[in-house]
């Protein structure tokens, strides 16, 4: 069951003071956080967090795209490296 | 820059015809035909791939030369490779894996953080995964304009403006 609306997106509330305390100093940090389980909100937007996967945290730089996910989503637990052959990486 | 890169791989033969199980590790799986001829690793033997039909992790595919299933399971394991020069020119801002990976990152004041292990993207923008001699695990570098200001791949280095916390 789907959560009610009502009661608004779920975000942990270190997760918001952190983002918060990081808009206001304008430093480009990576904010550390552990809550995989927090929804992306639209004040996150040109944010970088550092997700943590269980082993370290993994830089999620936080587009509109990514908005009403799940942190989580960003930062896979399990490696898989596959091979580079003719695979492309776009510099943002 | 590497002068071959790996681009498929050979599981086995496919059926009794001399067909072959062929695996891709192209961005677009068909597209490993287009790069035909192929070559082994070391450019003794080349093909001519032509895929016949989609199967199970992978295609079934004829290649020039075998033609029998005998000569298809004696390249079981063979790696495929092509020449760098084949893969098509891209415009700027987007770079072939293949050619990051080894390039040696340095920091805006030309100390020597490490070197690129590998590119991932996990849906949230490309990262560059720095191993080097001081770090105690690999780091992931956000590959934007703002932490990633040079790529020079003539000289082989980038120059990294690593956010806050990360090194």
């Amino acid at each position: 069951m789907s959560r009610s609306v009502w009661k608004g997106p779920f975000v942990d509330a270190y997760v918001l003071k952190k983002a918060e305390a990081a808009r206001e100093s304008g430093r480009n940090d990576v904010i550390k956080i552990w809550s995989r389980r927090s929804t992306i909100l639209p004040q996150f937007v040109g944010l970088t967090f550092g997700v943590y996967n269980g082993h370290k945290h993994i830089p999620v730089s936080v587009s509109e795209d990514m908005i009403g996910q799940k942190f989580g989503e960003y930062s896979p637990t399990r490696t898989y490296y596959g091979h580079a052959a003719d695979k492309k990486a776009k510099r943002k | 820059m590497p002068d071959r890169i790996c681009v498929g791989a050979i599981a086995g033969a496919y059926g009794v015809r001399g067909e072959v199980r062929l695996k891709s590790f192209t961005a677009d799986p068909q597209a490993i035909a287009d790069y035909s001829p192929l070559t082994s690793e070391d450019g003794t033997q080349s093909f001519t791939v032509t895929i016949t039909r989609p199967i199970n992790n992978g295609f079934a595919a004829r290649l020039s030369g075998i033609s029998t299933k005998e000569q298809a399971d004696d390249l079981r394991g063979l790696r495929l490779y092509v020449s760098r020069d084949k893969l098509p020119s891209l415009p700027d801002d987007e770079f072939y894996h293949a050619d990051l990976i080894g390039l040696v990152v340095v920091d805006t004041g030309g100390t020597e953080l490490g070197r690129v292990k590998s590119v991932q993207n996990h849906g949230a923008g490309d990262l560059l995964e720095i191993h080097g001699p001081n770090l105690k695990s690999t780091v992931l570098l956000p590959f934007t304009h703002e932490a990633v200001p040079t790529v020079d791949l003539a000289a082989g280095r980038i120059v990294a403006d690593p956010p806050d916390g990360l090194f």
